[in-house]
């Protein structure tokens, strides 16, 4: 199924970047290894230009492509928490799994603990339900939000991820 | 090679400034579900699935706040029409757009056709086919059985909303001033 | 994909190649391993109508062992998830760097301790890193874009009171 074979590849290419070894990842955290700022900026930059233009030459039907949903307070919040747990853990859900898959125990051990985790807030859900579905905006762009074309803020994004690689490597260079 | 893909990156990014819209804008598939009749429902249509409670089912009337307020379908949530386009509904609602008459509605159609979302429909009269089909449907006294009963089955519909159907005793009165007189409700 | 030693390899990696031990291949190149993922994360959205995910496969998983209805369920992200695993094992194996490492108590604790809080947050959110941060930030959902800034300020915040367990 596509859903493999799209797993497969996407496991292959975050063990390459070296994304399965906790070190390396929290090494962003202490502005030691910039990795996973690299790693997520040049995957989101290709994405978003990608769909952009295969979509404005109208090979990719961009409405038909699930937009996940905005829910502001939920998901500042559990950002935040969701923050605090990757640098203690040094991998998040993907990595834990390319880590556990590549031999390194620890990636093992994040895995067991957010499977509890997931577990625990399941069964404790009922006080958290009103929060859960506070704020929620569908599946709201910035496009959308800020009232400007979509290309507008494709342009943004890259100018930012641009930037902000060209901050990175000066400061590996320096530090 | 880093090189390479931060100028691959940066021109794609300034084009796609330029670029417009990642919807292309189909018309001639517009056109066909038009003729269709893909585009619409009726107001009778849309009563039954509010009924049913159908699934992400959204009503949207495009007119004004004031409009809006004086009355709308129930369960409707209003956007005015040029507001529209930065309401981001998910793909998998149904939206139903309504106007007063059904002029913006249809136009509403299109704006939401070309942005993508496949699951729109409008209101071929607004709001007056709802306040005429389903909140005071008639029914000529003599009409043929089968007549009658699709009349009943909209009046049991129209009865849930509030409405009042009724049987015309005479010739039906379809003058302007009864037709208002209708609207008018109470 | 052709391999350019493009990165100093890690300190261990040096190590390991003056012992003369296994030749373990380098990292790729941040930027591109990056802009492979993106390609990835393209055709996912051209051949699938998504994108990736994780967290969701963690999400179904506990929901069929504890019944929780709330828990959003996604047997495509399960099939995808175990690709990860896959992927993973087949990159570091033909990278030569697949080994079996033993993890110090500490360190397990504070991982396991991690996940959990990271469990928490994911459901909260409604995804994580693959299926908000990339996926989300790839289409311009503001949400995402949220999540991915509030995780990213978690991460600062919390990282000087962890130092020393990264030592």
């Amino acid at each position: 199924m596509i859903a493999l074979a799209i797993g497969i590849a996407f496991g292959f290419c975050l063990e390459r970047a070296g994304l399965g070894d906790s070190r390396k990842l929290a090494g962003q955290f202490y502005f030691t290894d910039f990795t996973v700022l690299k790693v997520m900026f040049s995957a989101i930059v290709t994405a978003a230009l990608g769909a952009f233009w295969l979509a404005r030459l109208g090979v990719l039907d961009l409405a038909g492509v699930y937009v996940p949903e905005t829910y502001l307070l939920p998901q500042l919040a559990g950002g935040l928490l969701f923050g605090a747990g990757f640098v203690a853990a040094g991998l998040c859900p993907g990595t834990s799994c390319v880590a556990a898959a590549s031999g390194h125990g620890d990636g093992l051990m994040v895995v067991l603990g957010m499977f509890v985790g997931v577990v625990v807030t399941g069964l404790a859900f009922a006080p958290l339900r009103h929060f859960y579905d506070s704020t929620a905006r569908g599946p709201l762009t910035f496009p959308q939000l800020l009232h400007v074309p979509y290309g507008a803020v494709v342009f943004a994004v890259v100018a930012l991820a641009l930037a902000t690689f060209a901050a990175a490597e000066r400061w590996e260079r320096c530090a | 090679m880093r090189r390479a893909l931060a100028i691959v990156a940066a021109t794609g990014g300034v084009l796609a400034l330029l670029a417009g819209s990642p919807y292309p804008l189909d018309v001639q598939r517009l056109a066909t579900a038009v003729a269709r009749e893909d585009d619409h429902v009726t107001a009778v249509e849309l009563a039954a699935w509010l009924r049913a409670g159908k699934h992400r089912l959204r009503v949207v009337d495009v007119r004004t706040p004031p409009e809006f307020a004086i009355y709308h379908i129930p369960g409707a949530e209003n956007v005015p029409i040029e507001s529209l386009t930065a309401v981001p509904f998910p793909a998998e609602d149904t939206v139903v757009l309504y106007s007063e008459v059904g002029i913006h509605g249809a136009q509403a159609w299109v704006f939401l056709r070309a942005l993508g979302h496949r699951r729109v429909y409008f209101l071929r009269n607004g709001l007056h086919e709802w306040l005429d089909d389903v909140m005071s449907p008639t029914i000529a006294e003599g009409a043929p059985a089968d007549a009658q009963a699709a009349f009943d089955r909209v009046a049991e519909l129209s009865r849930f909303f509030g409405g009042m159907p009724r049987k015309l005793t005479g010739r039906a009165d379809t003058s302007e001033d009864a037709l208002r007189a209708r609207r008018r409700g109470c | 994909m052709s391999e350019a030693l493009t990165s100093a390899p890690l300190p261990r990696e040096r190590e390991r190649v003056a012992e003369g031990r296994v030749r373990a291949r380098a990292y790729s190149d941040p930027y591109l391993a990056g802009t492979a993922l993106g390609l990835v994360l393209l055709a996912s959205f051209a051949l699938a109508g998504r994108g990736l995910g994780a967290s969701g496969a963690f999400t179904t998983l506990a929901a069929k062992v504890t019944s929780s209805p709330d828990l959003h369920q996604s047997n495509w992200l399960l099939l995808e998830i175990a690709g990860v695993v896959i992927g993973g094992f087949a990159s570091a194996l033909l990278a030569k760097r697949l080994r079996f490492t033993a993890v110090k108590a500490s360190r397990a604790t504070i991982a396991f301790g991690g996940g959990a809080v990271m469990g928490l947050g994911t459901v909260l959110a409604r995804g994580c890193t693959s299926g908000l941060a990339l996926t989300g930030g790839a289409l311009l959902s503001v949400g995402s874009w949220l999540f991915m800034i509030a995780a990213f300020a978690g991460a600062y915040a919390l990282a000087p009171l962890l130092r020393r367990a990264w030592r």
